[in-house]
Parts: C-alpha cells; sequence; structure tokens
C-alpha cells in the first residue's frame, strides 16, 4: 500500500497538466453557471467490529446559479441497518469569493456551507454529516492550478446535531470537529488534447482528517483515486479510502468509492 | 421553392443601418485563462454556441484558444464574449476580433496606438480590464495612464490595438 501511494504522490509532482475534480473534497472552483450536474456516488466499506460490509448510495445534483454560486442536494441511502433505507439528505451551497487566473493556472478561494439531516443510529466518535450524522459544516478551500499541477486544501468546522429524538447524539461523544483536507491531481492522459471527444485519464491523491474539538481523537486517511471524462461531459471516479492514522472509533473506515457524473450545460438560453 | 420577402429584406435593412454603431464583427479569437481541462473547456464551448450570433466555434484545447466564426451584422459586443466565458467559470486572457474598418470608426472603439486603417478589415486586440490577463491589464494601466477613459473602466467602450 505505501509503494503504492509514494508512486501515486510522484506521479501527481511530476510536470503535466492536472485536475482538480476530486472525488472526495471539492475545490473552490464550481460548476458552470447555468449548469446541472447528476451523478451517483457509491460506498461500499468494510466494518471492522463485526463481518461485511455497509453499502451507501448518494445520488447527487448540483446546480450552478451563476459564475460563483453553486447548489447541491444529497440524499443517502444505506444497508448498514439490514435493508437499504433512506436515511437522510443534504444541502450545500458553495461561494467562490476570490479568483486571480493566468494563462494555464489559477488561485481560488470559496466558501461553504453544508446542513444535513439523517435519522440512522449514531455508533461512531468520527463526525459524518455525508451521510451518518445530522449536522451542519461550513468552511472555507483554496485551490492553487501551478504550473499544470492542481493542489486544493480546506479547513472546515463540523457540528453534529441528534439524528432524531430516536437517536439522540450521545453524551460520551465530542459533538463538534475540525475537519481539513489537502488534494492532488493530475491529468495522465491525453498527453496532447485533439478533441473534446478524447478520454481523460486523471490520477488523484487525497488526504482527509479530522479532529473532535473536546477530547483531541483525529483520524487520517488517504484517498487515492483515478478518474476518466468521456466525451468532455462525463466522469467516472474509482477511489479507495484508507485509514492512515486513528485515535477515535471508527465502525467502517476502507473502503471503495464508485462516483458516475454527468453534466448538463446551458440549461436555459 | 425560393420566395422572396420584400418587407423582410427591407426592415433588414434598416436594422443593419441602425446597428451600425456596433463593429460588426464577424470573427473573434478567445484566449481563456485559468483551466487546463477539457470538461472546463467544454463548459466554455457550451456557453459561446448557445449565443444566437455564433455560426462556428473551434477549439484549440492545448492553449484553449476558441476561434469563434459570427453571423453577418451582428450587433455582438466583446462584453458577450467576456460574459460567457465568465459564466462558465473562467476568465479572458486574450481577445482578438474581426471587423469591417468602417464599423469600429465610432467613439465606443477607442484605438490606442494611432494606426491608420486603410484596409476594408481589421483585426484588432481589445486591452480593457477583464479582456487581458491581470497581469498585462497592471502593464497597460502604466503605459495607458494618461489615457482618462482606459482607467474609467467604463464598460461600454473598449480600448483597442491594431494588429494588421
Amino acid at each position: 500500500m505505501r509503494k503504492i501511494l509514494l508512486m501515486l504522490i510522484l506521479l501527481v509532482f511530476q510536470k503535466n497538466i492536472s485536475q482538480e475534480l476530486f472525488t472526495v473534497t471539492d475545490p473552490a472552483s464550481n460548476v458552470p453557471g447555468n449548469s446541472l450536474a447528476i451523478n451517483t456516488m457509491q460506498l461500499l466499506f468494510k466494518e471492522k467490529l463485526e463481518p461485511g460490509y455497509n453499502y451507501h448510495i448518494m445520488p447527487e445534483v448540483t446546480y450552478g446559479l451563476n459564475k460563483n454560486l453553486m447548489f447541491r442536494a444529497t440524499a443517502f441511502v444505506s444497508n448498514r441497518n439490514t435493508s437499504l433505507v433512506t436515511e437522510g439528505g443534504s444541502f450545500f451551497a458553495k461561494y467562490r469569493f476570490f479568483s486571480s487566473d493566468d494563462l494555464n493556472s489559477h488561485f481560488r478561494l470559496a466558501a461553504f456551507g453544508r446542513y444535513s439531516f439523517n435519522n440512522s443510529d449514531i455508533h461512531q466518535d468520527q463526525i459524518e454529516i455525508m451521510g451518518h450524522n445530522s449536522g451542519f459544516e461550513t468552511g472555507i478551500v483554496a485551490t492553487k492550478l501551478i504550473k499544470k499541477v492542481a493542489i486544493s486544501s480546506s479547513v472546515s468546522f463540523e457540528k453534529a446535531f441528534d439524528n432524531t429524538s430516536k437517536n439522540p447524539f450521545p453524551n460520551t461523544y465530542g459533538d463538534h470537529a475540525t475537519n481539513y483536507t489537502l488534494s492532488f491531481g493530475k491529468l495522465m492522459y491525453p498527453k496532447k488534447y485533439t478533441s473534446y471527444k478524447q478520454t481523460n485519464i486523471n490520477v488523484m491523491v487525497e488526504f482527509v482528517g479530522q479532529t473532535i474539538n473536546e477530547n483531541g481523537k483525529s483520524y487520517l486517511d488517504v484517498v487515492p483515486a483515478i478518474q476518466f471524462i468521456i466525451n468532455s461531459q462525463a466522469r467516472i471516479d474509482l477511489a479507495y479510502k484508507q485509514e492512515l492514522v486513528s485515535s477515535m472509533l471508527r465502525t467502517a473506515p476502507n473502503g471503495v468509492y464508485f462516483n458516475l457524473y454527468y453534466t448538463f450545460f446551458n440549461l436555459t438560453k | 421553392m425560393k420566395k422572396s420577402y420584400p418587407y423582410l429584406t427591407l426592415l433588414a435593412l434598416v436594422v443593419f443601418n441602425f446597428l451600425n454603431a456596433n463593429a460588426q464583427i464577424s470573427k473573434a479569437e478567445i484566449r481563456a485563462t485559468g483551466l487546463t481541462c477539457s470538461m472546463c473547456s467544454n463548459a466554455i464551448n457550451k456557453q459561446l454556441k448557445a449565443l444566437p450570433e455564433v455560426a462556428n466555434i473551434t477549439t484549440d484545447l492545448n492553449t484553449n484558444t476558441f476561434t469563434v466564426t459570427l453571423n453577418e451584422n451582428t450587433s455582438i459586443t466583446p462584453k458577450t464574449f467576456k460574459q460567457s466565458v465568465e459564466k462558465a467559470g473562467f476568465f479572458i486572457g486574450s481577445l482578438l476580433l474581426t471587423s469591417k474598418t468602417s464599423s469600429i470608426k465610432n467613439e465606443k472603439y477607442i484605438v490606442v496606438d494611432a494606426k491608420t486603417m486603410d484596409s476594408e478589415e481589421v483585426t484588432y486586440q481589445v486591452l480593457d480590464k477583464g479582456y487581458v490577463t491581470d497581469k498585462e491589464y497592471k502593464k497597460l494601466s502604466k503605459s495607458l495612464k494618461k489615457m482618462g477613459t482606459y482607467l474609467a473602466n467604463n464598460e461600454d467602450d473598449f480600448h483597442i490595438k491594431i494588429l494588421n
């Protein structure tokens, strides 16, 4: 695993054209204004404390209102408790407030907020409002494209609420956390573009971490990913998440992501 | 099969005369900044394609240069190109336009290099803020500092450099 990781990092740092359409984090850039994107993210995570896997499917709709503001709605469906049920949903907004662009490079800053609700049982220290906890998250993200290598980093505050009155947030856990991410991306193919029809292949490595503010419990994961862009309009992401370090209770930290994504440009003229 | 529309032709003539205050751009070469991916480039491509004035677009994905051929006698202004590129989430790095020489001889177009324009068609670069890279704009603000209209950043007049 370490060798593969090192190789991926080396690949990313080589000179070439890069990508910032990351699998598990969002860059400071938004989807185009007046465009609609739909995607379904599927996760298959191995249970650590019991045998078996848990499966999540998250259909999402993303809308670009204008060049600086985008919205996203997500539904959370999972089989964590026996059969496949809808456990909750989420609203997300991102506002790009700074851009400094040059030929083939840019530096951008954006602020984002997410509100989620979920009715499943709370079973771990980790706060994850994408499919596990009710709560909110707010933060800022910076994305830099230098000499065609994309690097993106974010810091956010995440707060968990009761998962409805049936599943209150346990007093023994800390209910707010600081999240941090660092992502690298690179385009592997084509070396030279000839048309919009060419399939692009991107390789990414993302680091995702969290510290519970009250007790300092933390984790850090690495997520290597490969991405195919088809017809300059559709995306297929395949990623693997591996826990690097953790001092908190997590029931299923490791697993795979499979994301299918399609963009509709120019909704209305 | 071919029908004639005398009134339409007349109306068209009247409209064209009215539109003569516009630069009657026939071709635009837009270089976009801040992107390297084909999906990003496609976002700009789709925005430009949606413009009714646009007849055809060819793209060099390696330089993100869009060569746009326009329908005849449209009233499109440089501002439309800027809005389209920015709506897609990016910026214009350079904008080269081709127009009939007679059509840019009006107060909207301010020629900064006092070149004589004796050919029928003229190709020129728009130098205003938002039509060049930030670095170039800083340089131009210094070299054109005596030009009050340039520094005023009025969105509806365009400072141009003649290229042919």
